[in-house]
């Protein structure tokens, strides 16, 4: 009898929950999954933005795997866009996989484009571990470009920005959370690399600097290899020094750098960066005898220092701060006025540089 | 070092994620969130303490065999065991509601809610029914297939390059801002696992050696600042209050290159999933119990179905109507009557049991 009533009970829920109306969930044949989001300026258009898709393509065999299509749209709003991208496709649009955003140079000078960055970082299907990215000239022609040695769409943009594949000092990849951190938090800027579609490839070696609603200033390729040594980023790098007439390079095998905030009373503030080198030299001009290394690490130290400096100064004069000093004299000082106090004293700050370097060798040969 | 103890209080650390805690406290972290954390430690530990040391003087003993042999007045006991009854209830219904709410928007937000809160029901509603030993053996296997990979993932939010620990100092310093209420009534929640021990102490037959509260202590502490400061971390100490569910979103701002799964979100809303259902039924196992205790002698199997139903009844009314953001703001207010609750059982128990065994 007791069990009787049990199974009875099992079965009118089991039955009961039949009755439920079947869940929506499409087969993965039926869905289009999107590699990356481009977002430009629209040109010659009343709509503001042109919004563009790149969808990998499935195919059966194993000989064209590298397949995708580019859908463009122009609209006021993303979600505008994307709806009308929607009807533009048979399948159902997925954007679980989008893991690049590009967003066109000129639109990221323009001012008052926030409701796009916060779109993405508003949908729960977007990652937020996407990168985002600056593209030059714009977002199309990078979608565009299908590199010979790419296996997936989009993947070799992915092995970039992921340092699994190549590991270069010019790039400095940037998160979506961490660039939607960095649009709010007070004192610390975002940063977004420069992606440059060449013909069969990319050039990622500059970096774009934001203040809180566009960008603002570009780093050429050396002033990004400095703000790497500054932000602790990538060990593996490069320094060049000149000794009278000899030029040599050292590859860099650790970077440490670290900053403090120095605001004694009476005197101007000024902020001082320790910079620890350790390398081998490379390649040089001339020989190098390794009972002269010192000397030659002295030139690396004075290079660095005056290199690090300018960009230092050169990121202050346009009032932005990718390396977060506001946000550190913020965290150092308990007042309530700190952020205040700092707009204050941020653009008469002077940097003092401090580099060791240590040549451990000279390499193979002497 | 009793470990079905240890379970109760841990589960409840965990499940603060689903449970607004993190949301709570970071949305005050300017207006003495801070403070409320370091006040809201010794109040909750205190709390734990004086409870498990005075339900513990009778070993093996839910309240439900302790009411039979000393409580005199019956009112009074249907009082004491309906406070405590709703308090838990209602916890596990806020957590059942809130990780419906997650499952919809980041599992599958086509499938209909209903179905999902069914499915959990049908499991609650087995599980909740089981003898109080057999749950306990449950949640220790839960436990012991999750806990450690929540730990590797909240190990890599600590390690990641992308943490900013200035951000956290920032918030640190706001330390002396004078602490408010809510932030104290949410911190004191990572504490609050003992109150299962109201059934649950039928399984823990000894007394709580001195160790136990030690490491809960220090277990309390870690939880409470990892559930707070590793979001803000993340989002920024001006950006973080902005997510509705901080730890979701830092779960996805984590990324596991040689893994399986490349995205931290799904591989942690699956450790959740079990560990929720697990917080969901011990809360409702010690509710069930409760009310059939409060009606010991006439238990029959009508009663049991009718107060199963009525279980179900309010997770679906729940599910139907509290939108999100008004179970937030529920959930704040909830967490103040809770700490009330609490600290009126408890000192009254604790004073109660110390004359009785005198």
């Amino acid at each position: 009898m007791k069990s009787a009533v049990n199974w009875s009970v099992a079965a009118i829920i089991v039955i009961g929950s039949l009755l439920l109306t079947g869940c929506g969930f499409k087969d993965i044949d039926k869905r289009l999954f999107v590699v990356s989001i481009g977002v430009d300026l629209a040109k010659n258009s009343s709509k503001k933005y042109d919004v563009h898709l790149k969808l990998a393509v499935p195919s059966g065999s194993k000989q064209q795997p590298n397949e995708f299509t580019i859908v463009s749209e122009q609209a006021d709003s993303m979600s505008d866009a994307v709806r009308i991208i929607k009807t533009k496709v048979d399948k159902e649009i997925d954007f679980s996989h989008a893991k690049m955003i590009l967003i066109g140079e000129e639109l990221a000078k323009q001012k008052g484009n926030a409701g796009i960055y916060y779109w993405l970082a508003r949908r729960r299907d977007i990652q937020l571990i996407a990168w985002v990215v600056v593209a030059k000239p714009t977002a199309l022609d990078v979608l565009k470009v299908k590199p010979k040695s790419e296996q997936i769409p989009s993947n070799s943009l992915f092995l970039a920005m992921g340092k699994d594949g190549s590991e270069t000092p010019y790039i400095l990849p940037d998160f979506l959370f961490d660039f939607k951190m960095r649009l709010i938090e007070r004192g610390l800027d975002p940063m977004l690399p420069i992606v440059e579609a060449k013909k069969e490839l990319f050039e990622i070696k500059t970096t774009s600097l934001f203040n809180k609603n566009h960008m603002k200033l570009t780093l050429n390729p050396e002033e990004t290899k400095a703000l790497n040594f500054l932000l602790n980023k990538e060990q593996k790098s490069a320094i060049w020094a000149r000794k009278g007439k000899t030029r040599f390079f050292i590859d860099t095998q650790k970077i440490r750098s670290k900053y403090k905030i120095y605001t004694p009373k009476g005197k101007p503030p000024y902020i001082k960066f320790d910079i620890k080198i350790k390398g081998i030299v490379e390649e040089t001009s001339r020989k190098i005898p390794n009972t002269r290394l010192a000397k030659y690490e002295k030139e690396v130290e004075k290079e660095t220092n005056k290199f690090v400096k300018n960009v230092l100064v050169k990121i202050q004069k346009s009032g932005i701060d990718p390396i977060g000093f506001g946000l550190r004299y913020r965290s150092r000082h308990f007042n309530e006025n700190d952020w205040e106090e700092w707009q204050k004293i941020y653009p008469k700050i002077v940097f003092k540089v401090d580099t060791k370097v240590k040549i451990t060798d000279t390499g193979l040969i002497e | 070092m009793n470990r079905y103890f240890f379970y109760l209080i841990l589960t409840n650390m965990l499940i603060n994620v689903i449970i607004f805690v993190p949301k709570i406290l970071i949305e005050y972290r300017y207006e003495g969130a801070v403070m409320g954390m370091l006040i809201a430690i010794p109040i909750g530990f205190t709390l734990a303490c004086l409870y498990s040391k005075a339900i513990t003087k009778f070993p093996g003993q839910g309240l439900p065999e302790i009411a039979d042999k000393f409580f005199k007045h019956r009112w009074l006991t249907i009082l004491h065991f309906g406070s405590i009854q709703l308090a838990v209830f209602s916890a596990g219904l806020i957590t059942l509601v809130g990780f419906i709410d997650v499952l919809t928007r980041f599992i599958n937000p086509e499938m209909p809610r209903l179905l999902l809160l069914s499915i959990y029901l049908i499991a609650i509603i087995f599980i909740i029914q089981l003898p109080t030993e057999r749950v306990m053996y449950i949640l220790e296997i839960v436990l012991f297939m999750n806990t450690p990979l929540i730990g590797f993932i909240v190990f890599k939010a600590f390690t990641s390059d992308y943490i900013s620990w200035d951000s956290i100092l920032e918030v640190g310093t706001h330390l002396f801002d004078r602490p408010s209420l809510k932030a104290i009534a949410a911190a004191s929640y990572v504490f609050s696992g003992y109150a299962n021990l109201v059934i649950f102490n039928r399984v823990i037959k000894e007394k709580l050696k001195v160790w136990n509260f030690v490491i809960i202590f220090f277990m309390g502490i870690f939880n409470l600042f990892t559930t707070f400061f590793i979001p803000i971390g993340f989002h920024g100490s001006d950006g973080a209050q902005e997510y509705l569910y901080p730890w979701i979103s830092t779960s996805d701002s984590l990324r596991l290159v040689y893994s399986p799964i490349e995205r931290v979100i799904f591989i942690f809303l699956l450790f959740y999933m079990s560990i929720t259902l697990m917080s969901i039924s011990i809360h409702w196992h010690s509710a069930f119990e409760l009310f059939k205790g409060t009606f010991r002698k006439k238990e029959n199997k009508k009663m049991k179905w009718i107060v199963l139903s009525a279980y179900s009844g309010c997770a679906v009314i729940a599910v139907m109507f509290l939108e999100t953001i008004l179970l937030n703001q529920i959930t704040v207010y909830w967490m103040i009557a809770r700490l009330g609750v609490e600290v009126v059982i408890v000192i009254s128990f604790s004073l109660w049991a110390r004359r009785q065994l005198a």
